[in-house]
This record gives C-alpha cells, sequence and structure tokens, in this order.
C-alpha cells in the first residue's frame, strides 16, 4: 500500500490488463441483430419483422444485441472488524478491500460499464446506483476514500436492504471479511441470486485471522463490540484455527449453493493477482444457468 | 508454645494481601485489537512464566513477614518449668459468713449450710488464712486462723460448727456481716516476712432470703481485690406467709383501737388458704379464714368477741414454712389519763370550760379518761393528775402545790380568764412585773404567727389543718411584763398581745391560754382544732401510757420504759419457757428468742411480747442483680492495691519462667523486609519488553 491515493492504486492495478469483451447478461435491444424468433402471442408487435412476413407470410421476431454493458455494484464492508491489520503483518482489511473495489470499479468504467457503490456496517451507510457517466469513477472513489467511521457488521440486514435498493439484475461484488454468522447471511444472499443477480464475494482476512500467530498473553478486544477477553494465544490457537476453518468452509459452502464466485484473499496477496483471478473467473450462476436452458440465449 | 495476646493472630489475615496483590499483577496489561472474538474462547488466566520465580520469591517473603509480624504481635512463649517453684501455691484468705437468721431454721437448712462450710474448707491449704463468721443481727466472728493447718485446723472448725447446734431467732443482717468482713480483710496488714496473700474471698452461705438486709453495703466502698461468692441453700419452693401486727392509728383519731395484723404471702406460694388461729388460756381455740393470694398482704381485724379472752398466742395455719407461723401478743391492759381541772365550772354547764374537757377526751381500748372537778379555792391535797388545767384563781396554797407538781413532772394548762389570776401567773411564770390587760375586741380576734414546728402544735402542721382564720376570739387578755427568757410564744392575736405560751418548768411544762374555749370567749371549743391540741398537749403523757409491748428479736428494749415510765432501780426479765434463768438489768435489754416475757420490778409486773422480724418472713430469694448493684465484686476480682504487689511479685516470677520468641521474630521481619526491598529493586531495574499490538 505504497501509494496512498486510492484512484492512483486502482489505476495501477488495472493497468497492463487488456480490455475484453463480456457479455452482457440481459438480451436487451439495439441497433445490433442477433437473431429471428417465431412470433408467440404475447410477443411485442413492435419487434415483428414486416418485412420477412410481407415476403414470407409468417410472423418473424427480430432480436437485438442490448446495448447496455454491465452494470456492477460493489458493497463494501465499512464495519470497525475491517480495520484490523495495519502492522508488519499486513495492510489493512478496509484498504485492501478498498482497493480492490476501486480498481475494479476503474476497470469496468473503462469498459463503459455502469458502476454503483454501496458501504454498508451495520446498516447501508451510502448507496451510488450504477451509472455510466464521466464523473461516476471520481464519485465512487471519493466515496471510497473516506475513512469508515462504522460500528458492528451486520452483514445480513445491510444485505437486505440493498436488495431493496438495487434494481436491474446485475452484478454484484460483496467486499467484506464475512466474520458474522453464516444461517443469516445464506437468506439475505438468496435475495440477490434468486433476483438474478451474478453475486461475486470477495473475502478480505488478515494473515492473522488465518494463522492466530500472537505470542504473548493480552487482552484481547472485540473491534465492533469492545468486549475483552483475556487470553494466552498459545492456548487459544487451536482452538481458534479449528473454528475458523469450519466457519470459512460453511460459507464456501453458502457461497457455492448460491452459485456465488468467492475469492478469499490474504491482505498480503499481490493485488493484480486478484484483479487477474476475479476476471478470469467465470460467473458460477452464469455457466449454471446457461447449463440449464442453452436453446433460450443461444437461439 | 502459647501466645500472650493470641488476638493478633489474627493479623496473619492480612497475608491475603500480597497474594491478591501478586495474582493482579499477572493480569497481562497489554491490548490487543483484534477483528472478532466469535472464534476465541475464555482461556484459563495466562501466567507470565518468564517472571514468575522472581515474583514467587517476593512473595514468600512478603508472606513470611507479615506472618512474622503478627506473631511478634501475638508475644509467643514458651513456659519452663522452675524446679524451685513447684509445688509452691499461692496463699488465700477465705472468709465465710455463715447465716444463721431465723429463717435458716426452714427444713435442713441448716445442716446444708454447715456441710457447705466444711466443704469450703476443702479449697484451703497449709498456710491459708481461714476466717468464719456466723451472722444474724450481728456477725460474731467464731474462727479465725491465720495460717491453716490442714488437720488441727479443721477440728477447731469443726468443733464451732457443732456448738452452733441450732440457728438464732433474729434477722439476717448481710450487709453489715459482709462490711464487718470487708473491713477486717482490708484493715489486716501482711507482715514483711508473710507470704502475699493472691487470692481474698469471701463466701456466703445463707439462704439469701429477700429479707435479708443490705443496707449498710450501700454506703459503704467495698475495697478492691476482695471477691464475693454467694452460697445459695436451698430453693424456697413453697413459698411462705408472714404475719405482723399493724401498728393502731393516732391516739386522738382512734375512738376504739382493735388489734389488727397482717398477713403477707410470698409470690411464690403454692398455697393461698390459711387459718388465723387463736389460742386462748382458756377453752378451745378460735379460728377464721383468711384468704391471701400469693405476692399480696391482708389486713385481719381480731373480732371483737376474743378481744374478751385471755389471748397469748396467734398462729396461722397451712403455711409451709412453719418457722414464724406463731405470734406471741401481749395484751394490752386499759391504762387512765387522770385530769384535773382546777376551777369553779359546773360540769353541766355549757357556758363553762369543763363541760368542753369532759366531752373531748372519750374512752378507748387502750386508754381511759378520769376527768376530776376541783374548786380553786380547796383546802384539800391537790389530787395527782397528768394534765391540771386551771380554769380560775387559785388560792396560794394550792398555786404552790401545783408550782411543785409541775417541777416534778406534771403537765399543765392554765386558761387566763380574769385578771386577777395574775398573783398565780407570776409565780408559776417566774414573773412579778406580770400583770393582766383585758381586751376588749370590736369584732373578734384571730391567731398568727403560730409556731407549726412546736411539738405542741406540730400536729397542725399539714397545710390541710393549718388555717386558723375561722376561729374567732371574743375576749381574750392581754399578759404584759412577761419574763423576756423562758417563755415560748406559740401564737399571737393579730392585735399582737400573746395567746398561747408554752414553759417548760424543770420536768413538767406548762401552757397559758389568754382565751379559753368558753362560747363567750371564742369558737375554739367548737372548732375541728380543739381535740387535736388537747391530745397534743397529753402527747408525752399518752405516749409513755401507751407503751407497746410488742418486740422483736434484736431489738434494744429500753426497760425504764416499763410500767408508764415510773421505773426505779434493776428490772428483773423472766424470759419464757420452764426454768429460764432471769436477767437483771437497769437500761436495755436484747431479747434472742420470740416468745412473752414478764418484766418485774419492786411493785409491779408487765407482760411483753417478743417475735420474729417480720423481714424474716420474706423467704423468696434476693434477686442477683441487686449484689451487682450494690458495687460488690461478684465475678472477678479487681485489684488493690496490696494485690497489685502480689500480682506484680507473681508475674515476675511467672515472667521468669517464660521464654519468649518475640525479639528473634521480629529480627526475621527485618531481615525479610531487607532482602524484600533488595529483590525488588533489582527486579525493577531489568526493564521487561512491553508486548506490541
Amino acid at each position: 500500500m505504497e501509494i496512498k491515493s486510492l484512484s492512483l492504486r486502482a489505476r495501477a492495478v488495472v493497468e497492463g490488463f487488456m480490455s475484453g469483451l463480456h457479455r452482457s447478461p440481459r438480451t436487451g435491444f439495439s441497433t445490433e441483430f442477433t437473431e429471428y424468433r417465431q412470433y408467440a402471442q404475447g410477443d411485442d408487435v413492435r419487434f415483428l419483422d414486416w418485412k420477412v412476413m410481407a415476403r414470407t407470410d409468417r410472423e418473424f421476431i427480430k432480436k437485438f444485441e442490448d446495448e447496455t454493458n454491465l452494470r456492477c455494484t460493489f458493497m463494501v464492508d465499512f464495519s470497525r472488524s475491517m480495520e484490523f491489520g495495519g502492522d508488519e503483518a499486513g495492510v489493512k482489511k478496509s484498504d485492501y478491500g478498498r482497493t480492490i473495489a476501486a480498481s475494479l470499479a476503474w476497470f469496468l468504467i473503462q469498459q463503459r460499464d455502469a458502476v454503483g457503490l454501496a458501504t454498508f456496517d451495520r446498516d447501508v451507510r451510502e448507496f451510488i446506483p450504477p451509472r455510466y457517466r464521466q464523473d461516476q469513477l471520481k464519485t465512487i472513489l471519493g466515496r471510497l476514500e473516506t475513512q469508515p467511521a462504522g460500528q458492528a457488521t451486520d452483514l445480513c440486514q445491510a444485505l437486505d436492504k440493498l436488495a431493496s435498493l438495487v434494481g436491474k439484475r446485475g452484478m454484484i461484488v460483496l467486499v467484506s471479511d464475512f466474520l458474522t454468522p453464516i444461517a443469516e447471511l445464506e437468506r439475505s444472499l438468496n435475495l440477490f441470486t434468486s433476483a438474478g443477480h451474478d453475486v461475486r464475494a470477495i473475502q478480505v482476512l488478515h494473515p492473522r485471522e488465518l494463522d492466530f500467530a500472537f505470542e504473548e498473553a493480552a487482552i484481547f478486544e472485540d473491534m465492533e463490540s469492545g468486549q475483552n477477553l483475556i487470553l494466552d494465544p498459545g492456548l487459544a490457537r487451536e482452538a481458534y484455527l479449528e473454528k475458523i476453518k469450519a466457519h470459512n468452509e460453511a460459507l464456501d459452502g453458502v457461497f457455492s449453493a448460491q452459485g456465488i464466485t468467492s475469492f478469499r484473499v490474504s491482505t498480503t496477496e499481490p493485488l493484480e493477482m486478484v484483479l487477474l483471478k476475479f476476471l478470469q473467473e467465470q460467473p458460477a450462476r452464469a455457466v449454471a444457468r446457461q447449463r440449464r436452458s442453452p436453446g433460450r440465449n443461444a437461439a | 508454645m502459647s501466645f500472650l495476646t493470641p488476638l493478633y493472630l489474627i493479623g496473619a489475615l492480612g497475608l491475603a494481601i500480597p497474594i491478591i496483590l501478586h495474582l493482579l499483577h499477572d493480569r497481562p496489561k497489554n491490548k490487543q485489537a483484534f477483528g472478532s472474538l466469535m472464534f476465541l474462547d475464555k482461556t484459563k488466566p495466562p501466567v507470565d512464566r518468564k517472571r514468575r520465580p522472581t515474583h514467587l520469591l517476593l512473595l514468600l517473603l512478603r508472606c513470611l513477614a507479615l506472618l512474622l509480624l503478627a506473631f511478634v504481635f501475638a508475644r509467643p512463649f514458651v513456659t519452663v518449668d522452675d524446679p524451685a517453684a513447684a509445688g509452691k501455691r499461692d496463699r488465700q484468705w477465705l472468709t465465710v459468713l455463715l447465716d444463721r437468721s431465723a429463717s435458716m431454721q426452714r427444713g435442713d437448712l441448716w445442716q446444708q449450710a454447715k456441710a457447705k462450710v466444711e466443704t469450703a474448707l476443702g479449697q484451703l491449704g497449709p498456710g491459708d488464712h481461714f476466717t468464719l463468721y456466723a451472722y444474724g443481727d450481728t456477725a460474731d466472728r467464731l474462727v479465725d486462723i491465720d495460717a491453716w493447718q490442714d488437720s488441727a485446723s479443721e477440728t477447731e472448725v469443726t468443733q464451732q460448727l457443732e456448738r452452733l447446734a441450732k440457728p438464732g431467732f433474729g434477722g439476717s443482717d448481710l450487709g453489715q456481716a459482709l462490711v464487718i468482713a470487708g473491713e477486717a480483710i482490708q484493715e489486716k496488714q501482711v507482715e514483711p516476712d508473710e507470704q502475699p496473700l493472691a487470692k481474698r474471698e469471701i463466701l456466703v452461705i445463707s439462704d439469701l432470703q429477700k429479707g435479708s438486709k443490705l443496707g449498710e453495703v450501700q454506703g459503704y466502698e467495698w475495697p478492691t481485690g476482695i471477691r464475693v461468692s454467694l452460697e445459695q441453700i436451698g430453693e424456697d419452693d413453697q413459698g411462705n406467709c408472714g404475719m405482723e401486727q399493724v401498728a393502731a392509728r393516732t391516739l386522738w383519731a382512734a375512738t376504739e383501737s382493735v388489734p389488727s395484723f397482717r398477713i403477707s404471702n410470698s409470690p411464690n406460694a403454692t398455697t393461698d388458704e390459711f387459718e388465723f388461729v387463736v389460742q386462748s388460756a382458756t377453752g378451745d381455740p378460735l379460728n377464721q379464714k383468711v384468704h391471701v393470694p400469693p405476692g399480696r398482704s391482708r389486713v385481719v381485724e381480731m373480732p371483737a368477741e376474743w378481744l374478751e379472752q385471755t389471748i397469748q398466742q396467734l398462729s396461722i395455719r397451712g403455711d409451709a414454712a412453719g418457722f414464724d407461723n406463731t405470734y406471741h401478743f401481749a395484751q394490752e391492759r386499759q391504762q387512765t389519763v387522770r385530769i384535773v381541772y382546777i376551777g369553779e365550772d359546773k360540769p353541766n354547764d355549757a357556758e363553762g370550760s369543763l363541760f368542753y374537757l369532759q366531752s373531748a377526751f372519750q374512752k378507748t381500748s387502750a386508754l381511759g379518761f378520769d376527768v376530776q372537778a376541783v374548786s380553786g379555792q380547796s383546802t384539800e391535797a391537790l389530787p395527782e393528775a397528768d394534765l391540771y388545767v386551771i380554769g380560775n384563781v387559785v388560792s396560794d396554797a394550792q398555786a404552790k402545790a401545783l408550782d411543785q407538781a409541775i417541777r416534778g413532772g406534771a403537765t399543765a394548762l392554765a386558761i387566763v380568764h380574769s385578771d386577777k389570776q395574775a398573783k398565780n401567773l407570776q409565780l408559776w411564770l417566774d414573773a412579778p412585773e406580770l400583770f393582766i390587760a383585758d381586751v376588749k375586741s370590736k369584732d373578734y380576734g384571730l391567731l398568727q404567727s403560730l409556731k407549726l414546728d412546736h411539738p405542741v402544735l406540730s400536729v397542725f402542721r399539714d397545710s390541710r389543718f393549718s388555717d386558723f382564720t375561722n376561729l374567732h376570739f371574743w375576749n381574750y387578755r392581754e399578759l404584759q411584763s412577761l419574763p423576756s427568757e423562758g417563755v415560748e410564744v406559740l401564737a399571737r392575736f393579730d392585735t399582737g398581745p400573746p395567746a398561747w405560751l408554752h414553759v417548760l418548768r424543770d420536768e413538767g411544762r406548762l401552757m397559758v391560754m389568754t382565751a379559753g374555749w368558753r362560747p363567750s370567749d371564742s369558737q375554739l371549743a367548737l372548732s375541728t382544732k380543739f381535740i387535736p391540741l388537747l391530745y397534743s398537749i397529753l402527747q408525752p403523757v399518752l405516749e409513755a401510757k401507751t407503751q407497746s409491748h410488742q418486740f422483736h428479736v434484736g431489738s434494744r428494749i429500753d426497760v425504764t420504759r416499763f410500767n408508764n415510765g415510773e421505773v426505779s432501780g434493776s428490772v428483773t426479765i423472766t424470759p419464757p419457757g420452764e426454768g429460764a434463768a432471769t436477767v437483771e438489768t437497769a437500761d436495755v435489754f436484747l431479747p434472742t428468742e420470740p416468745g412473752l416475757y414478764t418484766a418485774s420490778g419492786a411493785d409491779w409486773s408487765e407482760t411483753f411480747a417478743v417475735n420474729l422480724l417480720p423481714a424474716e418472713s420474706r423467704t423468696e430469694p434476693i434477686p442477683m442483680d441487686q449484689f451487682q448493684k450494690l458495687g460488690l465484686p461478684m465475678d472477678e476480682a479487681v485489684a488493690s492495691p496490696g494485690q497489685l504487689a502480689a500480682d506484680a511479685a507473681t508475674a515476675e516470677k511467672t515472667e521468669a519462667n517464660r521464654r519468649e520468641y518475640w525479639q528473634w521474630a521480629l529480627l526475621a521481619v527485618l531481615l525479610f523486609v531487607t532482602l524484600e526491598t533488595v529483590l525488588a529493586a533489582r527486579g525493577s531495574r531489568a526493564v521487561e519488553p512491553v508486548m506490541t499490538s
């Protein structure tokens, strides 16, 4: 995190990536023709190809490639637990997460995609709807650059609210540590996936959270609740590692069941690698859907 | 090992302080912020292994220092047996007060008491001081042994006890006995070569009945260092009923005096039905049932028909304790008071003085009045009388005879009715210049300046009776040129002249009234003051005539008061019982047992009764707190200066045999504290790494 400015950091990350086309998840109506289809009752008569009908006396509907590009909303966790880190072991989770969000936003805006931002802790703090505008990136980076002053996370409550805010189907990128009870989370995520969103989750964890490599006994303070616990890390480590492993496995299970592409990153991992991984990953849900109904979009 | 002040060992609880402080010190101070504690469980309190040995040593030193400090304050010692001191014991003085009052006659109390004395002897050792007192009305020292010798001294005491076959009939003056015993101990000087007395104890062996007198202890500052212990004999579980004669009311108010008796039942009594029985000299016993609830008393008048009998003894039936159930009764004979009126009045003349004088003195069961009228000019010899009332001029011969009678002890009342009586008064008052002026008051004269504290007028001292304003005098005389000395003016008229005069002449008395009670002179005869005034003038005579013949055991009987106070030479007293030796005495007789006694002189003989003290009938025990209120050291002895010295000597001896270790313990405390300081200083110099977060 040598570069202080988030926009520069994002730009540095994005540069060197080839801009590649990616198909919009929705077919719409634009100038670029894609296919004909037999008219079925209920189809809009405006899209009937009158010329073909005059020639062949058959009703065909013209389908076009959707003109609009990707609508992507970044949902970034601004709670206090994300402030952990900033030592020699690794950067703060919040810095790391915000950089990922900013880099991807930059990249997508360069692709002329509509990008939005939502920040949350216990509740939704900020919501910028996805748009493609000249100053959209500036606005998003400006919002991301404000220091998170959040409190405890209630990921589920925030997601429930965001589900009502995010309108059209699009891509949702969740950046959080996901240190929250699993049971509720599954239901909240289902709101997005069932609405057809392409949800991708980036779980940002500090290396200490993964290995609990503390040495001396100390009073451990929960950054969110302020609760204190006197601990000998030597004694507590084993149980901790087991629990966090179980938590992560459960989380993976939830993502997989919901068709959510997820990445678990440590704050020590190079950001470029994470971006590369993110962009190369096929949306699990899209793949699953395409497998379920291959003829519908490919006709 | 023992401790002189073991309470200080509680201070060892202070050990908890360093231990707690050390525990607190082991808590980590550094804080570590962490994303979420949701995967962390509480572990055991972490222990800093690196610092543990140093801290443990410090803790050990601190605990040891505190423990030893508590130990030092508790003053531990080990008593080393001194072979020289072995076998020696502290010398003590035991004083036993044995109650021999009448109440000890109940049951086998006396045998029990004597056995207790013998038991008490068991605690004596060779060289101890032992004193035995037997007390009733007075305390008699029976035995006083300076240095106790086991068998010889015990034999002496046993012999003395055997001589006391029975308890006495007297009261129990426990207070006096305690004071006598206490003073004897206090006054005793320890000889320089004598072993000092370590313990002084007075042991009271008594039934401790409530009738015991303790008054003397109240005014006595109890000497310190003398302990009093009480050995109560017997339990008064049945209660007792006592009887005493109720004193007659004032003589002039009582028209008829009937002997009455107060029957008192003790609060713990089990019965309330008694029989009041009279054993007359002749005939069958007379009885009357009496109901007295426990804790109450009742006055029983002797029925009138009983008075006709010659009664010598009354008793109560139904009472468990019989020692006080008999009451000896000396029946009073009616005494005659002789009054001579010298004047010319007729007995039935309501306008004269004699008529009212006769009416004023009424016969009672105890007193009869013989009023005789004599002419002032009579040439016959003046009859003997207890009171002469002179209402007119008397001849010179009679005046002289009267003067002699007065000087010989008679009482006379002269009423000035005319100025012709001046000559008589000049003689009787030794006032040759005296003359009488008749005062004619316009309306009436009133009395004032009454000397109510004079014995004659003291009967009117109460504010209810001291109002004389209703007493009007129409005619009165003024005595002029009265002698300045020897004449007491008891009252004056409101115009100034004296109204009532009182003169003492040798052994007799003369009272002069300058206005009489004739209706033409004043309202005195008709006023409520008249009879009390006449009885008051006669009081010394009546007192001598109505001398009681009821006495108590142990009371001092003044034998000169027998025979109406006319006793010359010695009196022979014959105690009750067959073959009792007579006692000759000229002044005081002390009866030692109840019964009917006979006192006889040359030409007279009188019977008097002696009974137990009514207090002896109160057999319920004295409340124990009463002794404490009197300041008697009942539980623990308080050291007297003498005993302090003895105690100091004993303490020195004990201390010499005691090995104390507190100095060593104190030294160890200092050593540990120094070590602790050094170790702590060294520990603080070594900077310990602080956990970074």
